[in-house]
């Protein structure tokens, strides 16, 4: 199982410059968190790995080959928007999917029902998918991913819809995955999610890379710069120091804020002014910013404002 | 390659397991049946069953007597000596269906009759009238020339003509107004076929951008092998529910006597007592004439051919739109392309052999329905169906290629509907 690297790639559609010159690698084993706002090029990007379309310069190379009709058998993809034929049942639908990817049908049949009872869903085999709630159809999406044993593995908002419970059967899926060596890109809004998950990320807004790295290396180069407070009593202190340009109020809710502490400000002097404001305080932690903090800012610091999805309507796969 | 296999198979199963199918298929014979042959029976049956009695205001005083005498249980003529005004009363009060008022000048000729009735004649009235009337009248002025009965029987005699056509077998039988119904139904079948498959697969494209399901899987299947599959796999299917149609329509061909000796009374139709069922039923017009094997054969070939082409068009207009409205517009064009050859159809049918009939037949879009229309109607050269078929087989091949093109990009474009010249762009995306 080997590494996806993408070289230098760009794509124009018409003159949009929907990725520009983008380069970074997912390595086997390790999962590669795909970030960026909304028309950053992310999806762009994802249809040149999966050989749906092709770069207008650059490669995109698995295994050290060019991507092409060989990688997409290899290759499991479950994009955000997703659908299923409403009319098939879950077993036809899983079995045409597998069939589709070169699977025999025998192979496919077996893995089918091991997933299937795995995601506790046997018995929907013969349900038409068009009957399943949303999380059920999340789930039969994820199987179809599956089934033909990719080694690359691309997963954009796989979570969306899960309850707990299931999303944590999905991280413990996508963990052993991992462990077998398979190459992972996790595409994701949900920033707790990618936290969890993630070993590297990179990070695409306007067709290009802002952040690339670890995970902990990225938060590292952002400082241990952000107050976590848990409390009783009145929150209104956290908008006076940021009145005050102390800090930046990154979240705020009734028991808890989050704060970043603008230059100069001392975490001290932050849990003072707290001490004394507050009825009582039961956490006070200097951390690493969240990576919403990070994604935001880095979006904002390479200058293409904040993040907003681009609706000129145009129309741009 | 073997990929449009697996997307065909998908789709054949997957609609011809659906309900829609299973219930057009069934109900679709019986619907032909009862267009086809209901009206009639009952047209003739309604009146047929009928027994009118006329009365009769005779002004000539000879032919009312003799039209009394006429033995016909469904024609009863009963003179009156009653104004014309007076028997108005007595129709509209439902003692008489009607009353026939007979002219003087009527033995001279020149002059007709007058019938009054509520309901109206008819056209089995005006016929049943007519003819009563003219036996009687004939029957007086040859009497008034002292015309001997060898030629009254030579008068009451007709000879026919029998329509044959010339074959490569030698001489077949021919029946003109038989075989151009055949045709017309055959280049309707057709018309009808493009129509509802090819909003089929168009419908078949829409639900699988809309779902999003094509997300899923383009990333194993070259689009074009999608299309193609599909497109095969909805052909597949309308070829067997034509099939099914087709023998059930041959067995109420070979049962058509049965059925129309059931219903229908020989005299209708000029013909003796006793005639056969079959013969009857040709009388009558219900049921198909005999189909040559070539035609069935061109048939099936101008079907494929037009389908393919028709439907890969309307793939390629379901491909670029998300939304059943938006489609119209771009359906307009090709439906009017379907419908271009329904309007020529008379002229083809009145001389299929003309320059127009002859060069409309050739042209790709209009060749499905025009040249089967041809084909059955009258004797069309080999070479000419063989040119026909190999130009919408160019055709379709082109068509495929540019809505292969098409189709590829719109699948996965969202969001603004695409201009003409969008599309123009697409084509040479890589």
């Amino acid at each position: 199982m080997g590494r996806l690297s993408v070289e230098n790639v760009v794509k124009r559609y018409g003159r949009v410059l929907a990725v520009d010159h983008v380069s970074f690698r997912a390595e086997p084993g390790r999962i590669l968190g795909l970030l960026g706002p909304n028309g950053a090029g992310k999806t762009s990007t994802i249809r040149m790995i999966t050989h749906i379309t092709a770069p207008d310069e650059g490669r995109v190379l698995y295994e050290d080959q060019p991507v092409g009709r060989w990688s997409q058998e290899r290759l499991g993809y479950l994009p955000e928007e997703r659908g299923l034929y409403k009319k098939l049942t879950v077993g036809d639908q899983l079995l045409y999917l597998a069939a589709l990817k070169g699977v025999p049908g025998d192979v496919a049949r077996g893995r089918l029902e091991a997933w299937l009872t795995r995601f506790d869903a046997l018995d929907w085999f013969d349900r038409k998918t068009g009957e399943l709630s949303k999380g059920m159809q999340q789930k039969v999406q994820f199987i179809a991913t599956l089934l033909h044993d990719p080694t690359l593995l691309i997963l954009d908002e796989p979570f969306g819809g899960l309850d707990p419970i299931n999303a944590e059967l999905l991280r413990e899926v996508i963990w052993e995955l991992r462990d077998e060596g398979r190459c992972i890109l996790f595409a994701s809004h949900r920033m707790e999610q990618v936290e969890l998950l993630c070993d590297d990320i990179c990070l695409i807004s306007n067709g290009r890379i802002v952040l690339n790295g670890t995970l902990r290396d990225v938060k590292r180069r952002f400082g241990t710069n952000t107050v976590i407070i848990e409390f009783d009593g009145d929150a209104r202190f956290a908008a006076e120091l940021q009145s005050r340009g102390s800090v930046k109020v990154i979240s705020r809710s009734l028991h808890r804020v989050e704060l970043r502490l603008l230059d100069g400000a001392a975490a001290r002097d932050v849990l003072a002014y707290a001490l004394a404001n507050v009825n009582d305080l039961y956490r006070f932690e200097l951390t690493e910013p969240p990576l919403s903090e990070i994604f935001v800012e880095s979006v904002r610091a390479a200058g293409h404002g904040a993040p907003q999805s681009i609706d000129d309507g145009a129309v741009r796969p | 390659m073997h990929k449009i296999g697996i997307v065909f198979r998908s789709e054949f199963l997957r609609r011809v397991r659906s309900k829609w199918f299973v219930i057009t298929t069934v109900l679709g014979p019986v619907l032909l049946f009862a267009m086809m042959a209901i009206p009639p029976v009952i047209g003739i049956m309604a009146s047929g069953t009928d027994e009118q009695s006329v009365a009769l205001v005779d002004e000539t005083n000879v032919l009312a007597a003799p039209l009394a005498a006429r033995s016909d249980p469904r024609l009863t003529f009963v003179p009156v000596d009653a104004s014309a005004y007076a028997l108005r009363a007595e129709v509209e009060a439902g003692r008489y269906d009607g009353f026939l008022v007979l002219p003087d000048g009527i033995l001279e000729g020149g002059v007709n009759a007058r019938y009054y009735s509520v309901e109206g004649g008819g056209f089995t009235m005006e016929s049943r009238l007519e003819r009563a009337l003219n036996e009687v009248v004939i029957d007086h002025r040859l009497g008034a020339l002292n015309v001997s009965p060898d030629v009254r029987a030579i008068m009451a005699s007709s000879t026919g003509v029998r329509l044959l056509k010339i074959t490569e077998e030698g001489t077949a039988a021919d029946s003109a107004a038989a075989s151009s119904l055949l045709g017309m139904m055959m280049g309707f079948v057709i018309y009808i076929a493009m129509i509802i498959y090819g909003a089929y697969v168009m419908h078949g494209v829409m639900e699988e951008k809309q779902s999003r399901v094509l997300e899923i899987v383009v990333s194993s299947v070259r689009p074009f092998e999608l299309l193609m599959g599909k497109v095969l796999g909805i052909g597949a299917m309308g070829l067997l529910q034509m099939g099914v149609w087709a023998a059930f329509l041959l067995i109420l061909t070979l049962s058509a006597g049965g059925i129309a000796a059931i219903f229908l009374d020989p005299s209708d139709f000029n013909l003796p007592e006793g005639v056969s069922g079959e013969d009857l039923a040709a009388a009558a017009d219900i049921g198909l004439p005999q189909m040559a094997p070539e035609l069935f054969v061109w048939f099936l070939l101008f079907f494929l051919g037009g389908y393919l082409l028709y439907s890969s068009l309307f793939a390629a207009i379901g491909s670029t739109v998300e939304h059943q409205q938006d489609a119209q517009g771009l359906m307009f064009p090709v439906t009017i392309l379907i419908i271009i050859p329904m309007l020529f159809i008379s002229v083809i049918v009145e001389s299929p052999n003309s320059t127009l009939a002859i060069a409309l037949s050739m042209i790709p879009f209009f060749s499905p329905v025009l040249m089967v229309l041809r084909i059955a109607v009258t004797e069309v050269p080999f070479w000419q169906a063989l040119l026909a078929f190999l130009l919408l087989c160019a055709t379709f091949v082109g068509a495929i290629w540019i809505c292969g093109r098409i189709y590829r990009v719109g699948i996965l474009m969202y969001g603004k509907k695409p201009t003409l010249r969008d599309l123009a762009r697409w084509l040479r995306y890589q």
